[in-house]
């Protein structure tokens, strides 16, 4: 269960105040597959950072599961991205020189689990987003952006979180893998009970989330959206 | 990939660079190393000098020195007497002998010089031997004994002193009354083991390096004093070729075979501390009476050599202090460099949950990757550096030493060791023979404990980079 409560955020650029996050409130139960939509530029990156905890609002507070993000300590909100948050960046943010193995297993390491473990689950991570496996040990700057994007999904997932925060996930892929990567959040969604919020312009992946949300210069509203419940019931 | 790994692999990034970096790292490390096994080399030989030489005190009798001068002998008592002195903490009696080889004695008698070995008051029995002087007389040799033997030799009279056969010089044969030369300071054995109990008679002797390979003699070997037969138990090299044409045998032995029991050359006076050496000197010259003992402090000169020492220490010490901090600064800022040109990549590693401690250790772990690589290079450098490093210092601030301390060297007869010479080149010798492994790793620790230390700082920078700034982009 994630409230956001109020949020705003703002930017000086010179004498200007932009607002791109202007009051936003919403609430996700636990297990939601949820979109967020708006052209380039309405704050759809300032928002997500805001909940995965990689900034700190000019106001309002994001509560997670209780516990409220306004008043945690650095040291707890590190914690919080660590083990209850899976961040997809739209820019990747991979690190360049490590493997895409290595990229994986990195959250895995910092949360103590053990190396043979953790190489395990990196590789099967990996073939969960389809790179193909000669590619694991590859370095990062030696890939393709599709291929970067896929490690930059399996890195997210590594520790198994609650949150699943993705900025446009299918931004470089070609419409096969695009399906199965949207294919992939909804089965963790539905059998994981992982609560997932994804940012896009993909209207395939737009539609099949059980909840759409606009965001128009800072302003955030909910669209009504076919259902996964309607969307079997019609086919 | 752990933190360890990751550190190596970042070390490794920038091969170009981390080479460079390396290599200045490796010059003030080596140079701190180097600078380190100085300070330790001349450190020992002060610590062995003040201990050895700086606190002993000679007594000869009064008006007499050596095989010169007159007055009378010192005795047995006297040495009780000392011992007693406020501060003193030993007394070493000696019972010095001249030697003449006995067929040469022969020889000579037969062209009519006689009694060459028997100057001065001491010593007047010429002490046979079967062993060969080491030295050759030379001009020196031959200049001091036409001049201190007149008056064994006035039989042939001055003019016949030109025309004289060169002879050979007398070996000093010295008994003492513990593990020590003539000067106090202690024997240098290369072979063979001491005479054990040095206040009782024994057929043992200890022969200078240079006398054995004249008469061909080893530990073990036989030869003859007064026609009594010693055997060889050690060898000893002095440093100084007058110091190696000498023996040692125990002070009852010397003397027996003088035939004067209660008589002593010379008493060596050990005081407790360089502190008390004057008030102890003092106190000496009172109980012994001035009109019966001179005190002497054998080997003041070497004062000047040890405070000049003193000064190569403080030298290389602040050398090696600098030069660590050097490599302090090079790490410190290196590393400061790194975490402007990752702030990105320590952003992200933030983002995705890295605590501040691992990413602080990662970076402390790649300085101490260069500094290791730099350590081993330096190391190379510094023991190749130190032996040069160490005699330059050493030679440039003795040679004040080597001219004052003249005086002693070759002029004088048996009294003068030439000891401050010998004793400069004996501290060039065993200066640069001293990079010990362990004053390199106790080096390499400050090192490291530096490299830490200049790691933290920026290590601890990282520890302030919040990730949003950096996942912006630059
Ligand atoms: N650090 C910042 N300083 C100033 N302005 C900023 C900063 N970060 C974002 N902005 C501005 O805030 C607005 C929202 O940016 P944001 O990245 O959230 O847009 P977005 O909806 O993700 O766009 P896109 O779809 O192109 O990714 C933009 O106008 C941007 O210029
Ligand atoms: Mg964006």
């Amino acid at each position: 269960m994630i409230e956001v409560k109020n949020l705003v955020r703002t930017f000086k650029s010179g004498d200007r105040t932009i607002k791109p996050v202007n009051d936003v409130s919403f609430e996700l139960e636990q297990g939601t597959l949820a979109s967020i939509v708006g052209k380039s530029g309405s704050g759809k990156s300032t928002l997500l950072s805001l909940l995965g905890a990689l900034d700190k609002p000019t106001s309002g507070d994001v509560v997670v599961n209780g516990v409220s993000l306004a008043s945690m300590p650095d040291g707890k909100l590190t914690n919080y991205r660590r083990r209850d948050i899976g961040f997809v960046f739209q820019q990747f943010n991979l690190i360049p020189n490590l493997s895409a193995v290595d990229n994986v297993m990195l959250p895995m390491e910092f949360s103590g689990m053990r190396k043979a473990a953790r190489a395990e689950r990196a590789r099967q991570l990996l073939e969960q987003v389809q790179l193909d496996p000669d590619k694991h040990v590859r370095r990062i700057n030696r890939l393709s952006g599709g291929e970067q994007q896929r490690v930059a999904i399996a890195r997210a997932l590594a520790n198994e979180p609650k949150l699943i925060l993705a900025d446009e996930p299918t931004g470089n892929l070609d419409e096969q893998t695009g399906e199965h990567i949207i294919e992939l959040l909804s089965t963790l969604s539905r059998d994981h009970n992982t609560t997932i919020l994804v940012v896009t312009h993909d209207r395939a992946l737009a539609n099949k989330t059980d909840r759409r949300f606009r965001l128009q210069q800072g302003r955030l509203t909910e669209e009504p959206v076919r259902t996964r419940a309607t969307a079997a019931l019609t086919g | 990939m752990s933190v360890l790994a990751r550190s190596v692999g970042n070390a490794f990034r920038n091969k170009v660079r981390t080479a460079a970096v390396v290599a200045v790292l490796a010059v003030a490390i080596g140079l701190a190393l180097a600078m380190l096994v100085a300070n330790q080399a001349v450190t020992g030989k002060v610590a062995e000098l003040n201990a050895s030489v700086g606190t002993v005190l000679t007594v000869n009798p009064a008006g007499g020195q050596g095989f010169e001068g007159g007055g009378e002998p010192l005795t047995s008592a006297q040495a009780t007497t000392a011992a007693a002195v406020p501060n003193v903490s030993s007394v070493v009696g000696t019972k010095a002998l001249r030697l003449r080889n006995a067929a040469e004695i022969a020889a000579e008698a037969a062209s009519g010089r006689t009694g060459q070995g028997g100057p001065g008051g001491q010593s007047a029995t010429s002490v046979t031997t079967s062993l060969t002087a080491a030295v050759d007389a030379g001009t020196l040799g031959n200049r001091n004994q036409a001049s201190t033997g007149t008056t064994g030799s006035t039989a042939s009279g001055t003019g016949t002193t030109a025309a004289a056969p060169a002879f050979s010089l007398p070996i000093t044969a010295t008994g003492i009354g513990a593990e020590v030369d003539s000067t106090g300071k202690a024997l240098q054995l290369t072979q063979g083991t001491g005479l054990g109990n040095y206040t009782a008679a024994s057929t043992g002797a200890l022969l200078g390096t240079t006398l054995a390979e004249k008469n061909g003699l080893k530990v073990g070997s036989t030869f003859t004093i007064q026609e009594k037969t010693f055997t060889v138990q050690g060898l000893f090299d002095a440093g100084t070729a007058f110091g190696n044409n000498a023996l040692y045998v125990t002070l009852p032995t010397a003397q027996t075979l003088a035939a004067l029991p209660d008589e002593l050359s010379t008493m060596i006076v050990t005081v407790n501390s360089m502190e008390n050496v004057d008030a102890a000197k003092t106190a000496l010259q009172a109980a012994l009476g001035s009109g019966k003992a001179d005190v002497t402090q054998g080997q003041r000169n070497l004062e000047t050599a040890v405070s000049s020492l003193d000064s190569v220490k403080n030298i290389s010490f602040i050398a090696f202090v600098a030069a660590l901090g050097t490599a302090g600064l090079i790490i410190l800022l290196i590393m400061v460099m790194l975490v402007r040109e990752r702030r990105r990549e320590i952003g992200v590693l933030k983002a995705i949950g890295a605590p501040n401690r691992t990413i602080g250790l990662q970076f402390v772990l790649e300085a101490l990757v260069l500094v290791a690589l730099g350590s081993v290079v330096g190391a190379a450098v510094a023991s190749l550096a130190s032996g040069g490093i160490a005699s330059a210092l050493i030679s440039s601030s003795s040679s004040t030493t080597a001219a004052t301390g003249q005086r002693g060297g070759p002029g004088g007869f048996p009294g003068g060791q030439g000891g401050p010479l010998g004793g400069a080149s004996q501290l060039l010798t065993s200066v640069t023979a001293s990079a010990s492994p362990g004053v390199i790793a106790a080096g390499i620790a400050a090192v490291f404990g530096v490299a830490i230390i200049g790691a933290l700082v920026p290590a601890l920078l990282t520890a302030r980079i919040r990730p949003i700034e950096v996942l912006r982009g630059e």
